[in-house]
């Protein structure tokens, strides 16, 4: 953490008045570590339980094993959910990401009779409780032979996810100044290619909000999934939730620990890449 | 698509109408036909067909809401789930709003390592993360225990089962649908306008205060709408953290319908909580478009 | 291993003894049918009629460690005996269960619930009657089945403590003790969820005898509450129940059998009194228009049988409904049962009726309470 705060230390580019050392902003950073140690706290649990030798969740653990990474990765079940995670999150992120994109720009950049009720409609997934809308795509993906597909999954998680991009990438376009692209379809470029290229640069930040937004509802979503889905095609969330009748192992802490140290290595990966292409 | 690159080919605009055309206009309207044809479909139709058993279940009629007028536990219940989503928002809105400033004005790899950090929440199971919280914050927990080794408290503090370990628990998880919001919107704010107002000799606080404060409040409405519309629905975490009084919506819809059979009761508590959102959130619309211009003369 | 090893061979024995009484009964019925000698082959198991040579079945149950042993007790053996196949689906959910019955296509065939679901949701036509045509009531304890669903494990609520604070000799004994908090100080433990077995308990501590506990005094019961409200940690899943445990978060309260014996099998200083226990019952219910509904009841007569049940007790802990199968347990393991002879009289059968009735009701006030 500390060593990432010494590098908060301006980039040369930035204008001057950042570039003083000044106690505001040493007080924020300080600040930021705080929120940052609330953060990541509870992982500090999670690893050590991760390689506990104790049966059950038991902090400190009393020794150390492997078993429970062993138990994951011989055990099909959760190979197999994982796959189905994979498979379904991938397009979930597309579709979302562009559908949800869309319509952002749609309801930032005009006005149309009935955007307050497509509005709503375009949030309703986020507002209306998961079990109610378990029962009712239950009832309808059921009639359409949805129910244990892939398809069904990630248009159900698609349609979860959407509001996460519209908010995100509306909330960038409001910062946006039309002029520019304007401006550059003054000078003949097509609204497309004035999209591409002034537009989407500029609300990057939110379209990749949304994206990870619609990753994480799609890796995370219990309720939904565990209604369409069946014990062939079943996703990684419902598969840890699937013990609720008994005592939860520490399988799920190894999972946990294996995905926080996959967005490390990613995290590295890209620090990496970063200074070598500089 | 189709409909758009036609539009495009139309003659065009000139640079400095501000406002759009009427071609513009419907192009870039048509954009939202797709996301709005798909969420009928997979979600409007099916949840709405869910929802009219509110006022069908289990004869025609309004009973299901009289009911729920009439019960004071349904009011309290409703109540409470406002107060918690609300002060879980202000939470996430004080911790995230100084952290993705830090985020959107540091260089690239503290955004990235911020970024890391700002997600780690989301790679751990909600049941794993509610045990490590248990651990380190019941009576005899670690928190504690350092508190107490640090000579800081002579008695353990009670921070789990009750409304603190709702807190807490929540906010943690939702931290960061406030910070990426945020971040998205303070990134693009062009820092030269501070710049500017430092140059005419405004202080520092004050140029904040004028100045980026209003351009980031895109990012702040997005945020607090994204963390109180997810906190509203949240109900494992303050179910296993709170305390017996903690009772959410979102258990006892799930109670109605899935112990009960009342889907009457239960669709009526999700469309009052449906309409409610939405107006709320219809209200913080206008309230944007308004700032907009306001923010636009600034 | 040991033990389970031993266990093992036991059954063994007991399942070939009956292959030999039932051998001579699938003579008589191959003489009768004359259909091809290799049906003797078939008859690997207890009951194999080889009927539903391949037709294909769906389980539904509560996933993980529970799941994995019916499907080792029941689902397997099912389906070597009758040439089945069956399906596992789950984690079961009510609304889900519910959704599937009322859709009157049901793809789930045989599904495990909970007694208090079973006699809410049968009101609601969702089930299938049970054909006791094919089931064999008598051979279960007839508290155990019920018109829409037959009993396949026992559980109970239990007094439990941890056995390095107190002693087999000084622990609480009933549950006057466990709302004792002058004799008993420190925190304790409930389930928070829903008010029933909570206001049966709470009755008994006031001096309720057992037999006259329904129709339960509710204000007495809620009035019993207020003495101890501050000084309770409510749980909500099983899991948390025992870690409070674990963690000694508590040192006494109310945790269900199975999962006390989970947590001292695994090494936690816990142990269970059996005096005042409640016990409670899983059923197999058949939902609504369930397309294989005829192998479904088959299913649940062959579930019901001494050998199957016996795996279940001596894997996971809960308690057969079939008596005979008390025999074939585990002597390590049937003390920690709800239908081993002496356990079960100290407790008593929840009344699922009487709660089919009243929860609602008691439940609002329970989420008032817990609010005030």
């Amino acid at each position: 953490m500390n060593r990432a705060v010494g590098a908060a230390v301006p980039a040369p580019e930035r204008p001057p008045l950042a570039r003083k050392i000044d106690p505001g902003r040493a007080l924020l950073t300080l600040f930021c570590v705080g929120v940052g140690i609330f953060l990541i706290l509870p992982i500090f649990i999670v690893i050590p339980i991760s390689f506990s030798s104790a049966q059950f969740l038991q902090f400190p653990p009393p020794g150390w094993s492997l078993q429970w990474y062993q138990s994951f990765f011989s055990n099909h079940a959760w190979i197999n959910a994982l796959k189905t995670s994979a498979l379904v999150a991938v397009p979930t992120t597309i579709l979302a990401t562009a559908l949800g994109t869309a319509a952002a720009l749609a309801l930032i950049r005009s006005t149309f009779p009935g955007s307050g009720l497509i509005n709503a409609v375009l949030m309703a997934p986020l507002i209306v409780p998961v079990i109610i809308a378990a029962c009712g795509i239950f009832a309808v993906f059921r009639f359409w032979g949805l129910i244990g597909t892939y398809s069904g999954l990630i248009l159900a998680h698609t349609a979860l996810a959407i509001p996460f991009v519209v908010v995100t990438v509306s909330a960038s376009l409001r910062t946006v100044d039309r002029r520019l692209e304007q401006a550059a379809r003054g000078l003949g470029a097509s609204s497309l290619v004035a999209f591409r290229r002034i537009t989407l640069p500029l609300i990057l930040p939110g379209v990749l909000s949304g994206a990870l937004f619609a990753l994480v509802t799609s890796l995370d979503e219990v309720i939904v999934s565990l209604f369409i889905s069946t014990a062939q095609v079943r996703p990684l969330a419902v598969q840890m939730w699937s013990d609720v009748r008994g005592a939860i192992d520490p399988t799920i802490a190894a999972i946990s620990t294996m995905l926080f140290g996959f967005s490390l290595v990613l995290l590295l990966l890209v620090s990496l890449l970063r200074r070598s292409s500089r | 698509m189709a409909i758009v690159r036609h539009i495009a080919k139309r003659p065009e605009v000139g640079v400095f109408r501000p406002a759009s055309s009427d071609g513009v206009r419907f192009g870039s309207a048509a954009l939202v036909a797709p996301a709005a044809l798909f969420l009928l479909i997979t979600f409007v139709y099916p949840v709405g067909l869910l929802l009219l058993r509110s006022l069908s279940f289990p004869v025609w009629g309004i009973q299901n809401y009289a009911a729920i007028v009439h019960e004071s536990l349904y009011l309290r219940v409703l109540a409470n789930t406002v107060v918690i989503s609300g002060v879980v928002t202000l939470l996430t809105l004080a911790l995230g709003y100084p952290y993705a400033y830090l985020m959107a004005t540091g260089s690239p790899s503290v955004q990235r390592l911020m970024a890391f950090v700002v997600l780690v929440p989301f790679w751990t199971s909600i049941l794993v993360r509610t045990y490590a919280w248990l651990v380190l914050l019941q009576r005899r927990g670690l928190v504690n225990r350092a508190l107490e080794w640090s000579g800081l408290i002579a008695e353990p503090l009670d921070l789990v089962h009750n409304r603190i370990g709702v807190y807490i628990g929540m906010t943690q998880i939702l931290l960061p649908f406030m910070v990426f919001p945020l971040f998205a919107v303070m990134s693009r704010i062009d820092r030269g306008y501070l710049q500017a107002a430092a140059n005419l000799g405004a202080p520092p606080a004050r140029a904040f205060i004028r100045v980026f404060l209003p351009l980031s409040l895109p990012g702040v409405i997005a945020g607090v709408l994204l963390v109180f519309i997810l906190a509203l629905g949240y109900y494992i975490t303050p179910a296993l953290l709170g305390g017996p009084g903690d009772i959410m919506i979102a258990q006892l819809i799930q109670q109605q319908i899935g112990e009960f059979g009342e889907w009457g009761i239960g669709a009526a508590l999700a469309a009052i909580l449906l309409v409610g959102t939405v107006l709320l959130s219809a209200v913080l619309n206008r309230f944007l478009k308004l700032d907009r211009i306001w923010g636009g003369q600034a | 291993m040991n033990d389970a090893y031993q266990f093992r061979r036991f059954v063994e024995q007991v399942r070939s003894r009956r292959r030999v009484v039932q051998g001579v009964g699938a003579l008589a019925g191959l003489a009768l049918a004359g259909s091809s000698p290799r049906l003797s082959v078939a008859q690997s198991t207890p009951a194999a009629t080889g009927a539903f040579k391949g037709r294909q079945m769906t389980f539904a149950s509560w996933g993980g460690a529970y799941q994995d042993v019916q499907k080792k007790a029941f689902c397997d053996p099912f389906a070597a005996a009758d040439g089945v196949n069956v399906l596992q689906d789950g984690p079961v959910d009510d609304a889900k269960t519910r959704a599937m019955g009322e859709s009157g296509h049901s793809t789930w065939d045989v599904v495990d619930v909970t007694d208090s679901f079973l006699y809410n949701a049968s009101q609601d036509g969702i089930f299938e009657p049970i054909d006791y045509k094919v089931v064999d009531r008598s051979a279960l304890i007839p508290d155990y089945t019920h018109d829409y669903g037959v009993g396949t494990i026992v559980w109970s609520n239990n007094i439990g403590y941890n056995t390095e604070v107190y002693s087999p000799e000084n622990h609480p004994t009933n549950w006057a003790d466990v709302f004792d908090v002058k004799k008993f100080p420190g925190k304790r433990t409930f389930p928070g969820g829903s008010p029933d077995v909570n206001m049966e308990v709470a009755l008994m501590a006031d001096g309720v005898p057992t037999d006259k506990l329904y129709p339960l005094d509710i204000d007495r019961a809620f009035a019993k509450f207020d003495t101890i409200k501050n000084d309770v940690i409510w749980w909500d899943t099983n899991s948390q129940s025992q870690q409070l445990f674990i963690d000694g978060e508590v040192n006494l309260g109310l945790i269900l059998n199975g999962r006390a014996y989970d947590a001292a099998k695994k090494g936690a200083p816990i142990a269970v009194e059996w005096n005042g226990n409640i016990q409670s019952v899983d059923y197999f219910v058949v939902p609504k228009g369930a397309a294989n509904a005829d192998v479904a009841m088959a299913f649940i007569q062959f579930a019901g049988q001494p050998a199957q049940q016996a795996i279940m007790a001596n894997e996971i802990a809960y308690a057969p409904t079939n008596p005979a199968a008390i025999k074939l347990v585990d002597p390590k393991v049937a003390p920690w049962l709800s239908t081993t002879p002496g356990n079960r009289e100290k407790g008593i059968l929840i009344n699922v009726a009487y709660w089919r009735d009243n929860l609602k009701t008691v439940s609002d006030r329970w989420n008032q309470w817990l609010m005030s």
